[in-house]
């Protein structure tokens, strides 16, 4: 997920300890502890899971309301004319239904057109699908479209892809 | 004299003499994005492992074999045609005419088999997704060569040099299977055909000295054909479907080019060739394909069939296309600027392309047409002379 998760046991230790004294005082020990939080909430943030790290390198990622889709092609990079799978992730953001199921189609907006093919979806658990069977047959600009569907409905991720 | 007049004076020589040290054929600049789209084009050739749903792919023993076939005639049911018959190699492995003539006419034009191992849609509709079951077609076809799976068979097994052969490239004796003889005939045709590898052009040294930025050499490159260039990685947006080094993009695409072929008879192209490919008993999904793993399939358990197929045919590749005349699935532009202007005066109207927005007419200026036909005639490589193998095989000849 890309909402990383709050990590007050290491922002208490690394924070310095109240010392008595005037105002000003009081005011820097804030700034201080202000100052040395951020860094270490952006530590937190850059060291917690993203949706899709599983995948290795390679991984683009796009969101919608409920969901966040990571995926990674092979083989990668996307090739004109050439088959490739996608190894996509789904997770749910919080509140929202798991992933049961997922469509992925992709179009090339400008030319108002699709792929020539339909891919196949296996789901191997955990919110994790493969999609196998995909061409892109022209280069330009590409929009992947990622049906989610949930136990609450379906909900789209698009995502664009430029390929040379 | 006035204070305009005297710089005026002074201006015009100047500017005269810079039109004059300039070249008259002074080379148009690309930029970055052009540049990347024309190194797209390369390099040439690119590399081929052979194809996984022919054991005898890439096999000398089958080349050899393939070869004697493709230019035999005893192949076809009157003993005049061979596959050479319309495949000429001093033609570009084309034969110019507009539609193929074999037992009668055809439909369609005839296309080269030069490079016809980069593809992965086999035939102007696609109807094949592997090379040897294209191959296997025209020797059925009544129009073409007019045979059966027997009758072929019979030919291999009594012909002592086709058996010969036969025996060498695929280590048995013909089988009693006569759809068996015929797959593996298709097979050694195919080897051959994967032979067929045009060299290197003019288009390929500027574009290998634009990889190693060599500005002597691609100084070199005629002004005319990069103009054309220009616009064939530019506003033309030729290079969308003519996309890769072999200028294909192998699928298909709908340039409003008719499809009447007779009165009340039309020819949709990839529409029936998906519904063909489906039934083939030759497709890839089938017992015939020697590539267990069926990884060869994956756009033939994959491809849709959709409305829009109606009237698309595939896009050809462009190498040595200034020697392939005529040009259209149907031959109907006799010369590669009658092809060029097709595009410029294309009507929208008659593609099915529902909503579609990427053919529209380029209204070129006649220089224009003029530039992407120089472009066109840097594709083809010099003239090369085919020569049969002697044999590799001197026990069957």
């Amino acid at each position: 997920m890309n909402t990383a998760p709050f990590a007050p046991d290491r922002v208490r230790r690394a924070t310095a300890p109240p010392r008595a004294g005037t105002q000003a005082g009081r005011m820097a020990r804030r700034a201080l502890a202000a100052a040395a939080l951020v860094p270490l909430l952006a530590q937190a943030s850059a060291d917690a899971p993203r949706c899709g790290d599983a995948l290795g390198t390679g991984v683009a990622r796009g969101e919608s309301k409920r969901y966040v889709v990571a995926w990674r092609a092979d083989p990668s990079p996307i090739v004109v004319s050439r088959h490739f799978a996608l190894d996509v992730v789904v997770c749910a953001k919080a509140g929202a239904a798991p992933a049961m199921s997922l469509r992925v189609d992709a179009t090339m907006p400008a030319h108002r057109h699709g792929m020539n093919y339909r891919p196949t979806i296996a789901a191997t658990g955990d919110g994790r699908f493969r999609a196998e069977g995909l061409l892109f047959h022209m280069p330009g600009a590409w929009e992947f479209a990622f049906d989610v569907t949930g136990n609450d409905g379906t909900e789209r991720v698009r995502a664009p892809y430029e390929l040379q | 004299m006035t204070p305009v007049a005297r710089v005026a004076v002074r201006l015009v020589p100047m500017l005269l003499l810079a039109a004059l040290s300039a070249p008259a054929h002074a080379q148009p600049a690309l930029d970055a994005t052009e540049r990347a789209k024309v190194l797209a084009h390369g390099p040439w050739p690119p590399p081929w492992t052979g194809d996984a749903s022919n054991r005898a792919s890439m096999k000398p023993r089958a080349v050899a074999f393939g070869e004697r076939l493709f230019f035999d005639t005893r192949l076809s049911k009157n003993g005049l045609v061979s596959c050479a018959a319309c495949h000429q190699p001093k033609k570009t492995w084309t034969d110019g005419h507009a539609k193929g003539i074999g037992l009668s006419v055809a439909d369609r034009n005839t296309p080269t088999i030069a490079n016809v191992r980069y593809a992965h849609w086999f035939g102007w509709d696609g109807a094949h997704d592997n090379l040897w079951a294209q191959s296997i077609r025209p020797i059925l076809d009544p129009r073409e060569m007019g045979m059966t799976p027997p009758a072929v068979a019979k030919v291999v097994r009594e012909t002592p040099m086709f058996s010969c052969h036969y025996r060498k490239a695929f280590g048995r004796a013909p089988p009693p299977d006569d759809e068996a003889v015929l797959v593996d005939v298709a097979k050694a045709l195919a080897a051959f055909q994967e032979t067929v590898v045009t060299a290197r052009t003019p288009f390929d040294d500027f574009r290998n000295a634009l990889a190693r930025n060599d500005a002597a050499a691609v100084a070199r490159y005629p002004a005319p054909a990069l103009r054309g260039l220009k616009l064939f990685v530019g506003r033309a947006q030729c290079s969308v479907c003519h996309a890769g080094p072999a200028f294909t993009n192998g699928e298909f695409g709908d340039i409003g080019v008719g499809f009447f072929v007779a009165q009340g008879k039309v020819d949709s192209g990839r529409h029936e060739g998906i519904r063909k490919l489906r039934d083939s008993p030759y497709n890839l999904l089938g017992r015939w394909n020697d590539d267990a793993s069926r990884k060869t399939a994956t756009g033939t358990r994959h491809v849709t069939l959709e409305h829009r197929n109606f009237g698309e045919f595939k896009v050809p590749g462009l190498r040595n296309v200034a020697e392939t005349a005529p040009y259209m699935h149907n031959g109907s532009a006799k010369t590669l600027r009658d092809a060029v202007r097709h595009y410029s005066e294309i009507d929208p109207d008659r593609v099915h392309a529902d909503g579609e927005q990427l053919i529209r007419p380029l209204k070129l200026a006649d220089g224009e047409i003029d530039d992407l036909v120089a472009f066109l005639n840097t594709l083809s490589a010099p003239p090369q002379d085919f020569r049969r193998q002697q044999t590799v095989e001197p026990d069957c000849d």
